[in-house]
């Protein structure tokens, strides 16, 4: 490594640091409590973990096809929409397979959720036991160096994964996507390295619904730019990295551009 | 009797049970209005993917198609509401996004002119 480049990493860690942006735990990274229904009717909320279906499924398929929403509390799941093939129950309906598997049905009992039995396996309490999981489930998985995250784009290029991107019945047929438009976004600072935003890489997993418009609204080329205060507020890129997607510790993941 | 009239009368009897079998249930309460909505909404967001490249024309009648199914979702059931409610729209507001950007790119300089201007 030359020393501009060390310096620039150090410089990098150094604001990451200071900014509060860490690596945090890879099992429980990307986990969402659902819970607009579950305590009113006495049970635990639902702790999903997306690490389990990122693996199998592509994030269109859930938050386009399926209709959840990338806002907390605003997909409105409920038992009633699960039973009624939706949501959840889209897939976990005790009739579709995974793999030759039967996929378990989602809120097949009518009485409250037992301590034990198959609603357990959604309404947990605490997080016992993941890092197990977790570990057990990524054994054969790519990680990044630092942080121990599965790297997801490697595994899917090295064939660990092969995320469904269509469930029948749910998903509407549509033509492969073609969208590998490259946007240089600049950096606000001289000394960083700016932006390579790859269509490619996001259109792959995500469709075009998931970011436009509700994230990116039309705009003149060049005037969309968030800060990494917004993004790390949750805004922009930030309703994504730093929650699912890769944390925003990994600085030169996305300002790979070499700084003239 | 000729082999004729014992092919008909062996068609008819195979038919009949068939004739005389109740009709199944018509599609009543929100299955006949999904099943309406369903195919259309099937139909307007198939071009999702592919949207940046149709024609203005064509996105603003995928716009006017969607507008005109949201009056549809009120006779579905709450979860049908819930879902489709959400899918419509996210549908919709891709193909006028793609409409919005295409009015706020720069617009395209005109060819040089192989003659210079005199």
């Amino acid at each position: 490594m030359s020393r501009g480049r060390a310096a620039r990493a150090l410089l990098l860690a150094l604001g990451a640091a200071a900014l509060g942006w860490d690596f945090p735990a890879p099992h429980s990274y990307g986990r969402v409590v659902l819970d607009n229904f579950a305590s009113r009717a006495k049970a635990p909320p639902v702790a999903f973990d997306h690490f389990r279906h990122r693996a199998r499924y592509t994030c269109r398929l859930c938050h386009v096809d399926v209709g959840f929403a990338m806002q907390a509390g605003q997909t409105r799941v409920s038992a009633a929409t699960n039973r009624a093939g939706y949501h959840c129950g889209a897939c976990h309906d005790g009739a579709r397979t995974f793999a030759g598997k039967p996929i378990f049905a989602a809120c097949s009992e009518e009485q409250p959720v037992p301590q034990v039995g198959a609603c357990r396996r959604c309404h947990v309490e605490g997080a016992k036991g993941l890092a197990q999981q977790y570990a057990a489930f990524s054994a054969e998985l790519p990680k990044r160096p630092a942080g121990g995250h599965v790297d997801w784009e490697v595994a899917e290029a090295n064939g660990r994964i092969r995320p469904l991107d269509a469930v029948e019945g749910v998903s509407i047929p549509r033509p492969p996507l073609k969208m590998d438009k490259e946007v240089a976004l600049a950096a606000r600072s001289a000394w960083m390295a700016d932006v390579l935003f790859s269509h490619k890489k996001h259109a792959i997993w995500n469709g075009c619904e998931v970011c436009h418009p509700a994230l990116y609204p039309a705009a003149r080329q060049g005037s969309a730019r968030a800060t990494m205060l917004q993004i790390s507020s949750g805004e922009s890129c930030g309703v994504c990295h730093d929650k699912v997607a890769f944390p925003l510790a990994e600085c030169q993941r996305c300002h790979v551009k070499p700084v003239q | 009797m000729t082999p004729r009239a014992a092919a008909l009368l062996l068609g008819a009897a195979l038919l009949a049970p068939a004739a005389r079998a109740p009709a199944g249930p018509a599609p009543s309460g929100p299955a006949a209005p999904l099943a309406a909505f369903r195919q259309e909404f099937d139909a307007v967001c198939a071009r999702t993917q592919d949207a940046m490249t149709l024609p203005d024309e064509e996105l603003r009648a995928l716009v006017a198609r969607c507008e005109a199914l949201k009056p549809l979702l009120e006779k579905l059931g709450e979860s049908e509401r819930k879902v489709y409610g959400r899918r419509l729209q996210a549908c919709r507001d891709l193909y006028q996004f793609v409409l919005d950007s295409r009015a706020a790119a720069p617009a395209p300089q005109a060819a040089p002119s192989g003659t210079p201007a005199r």
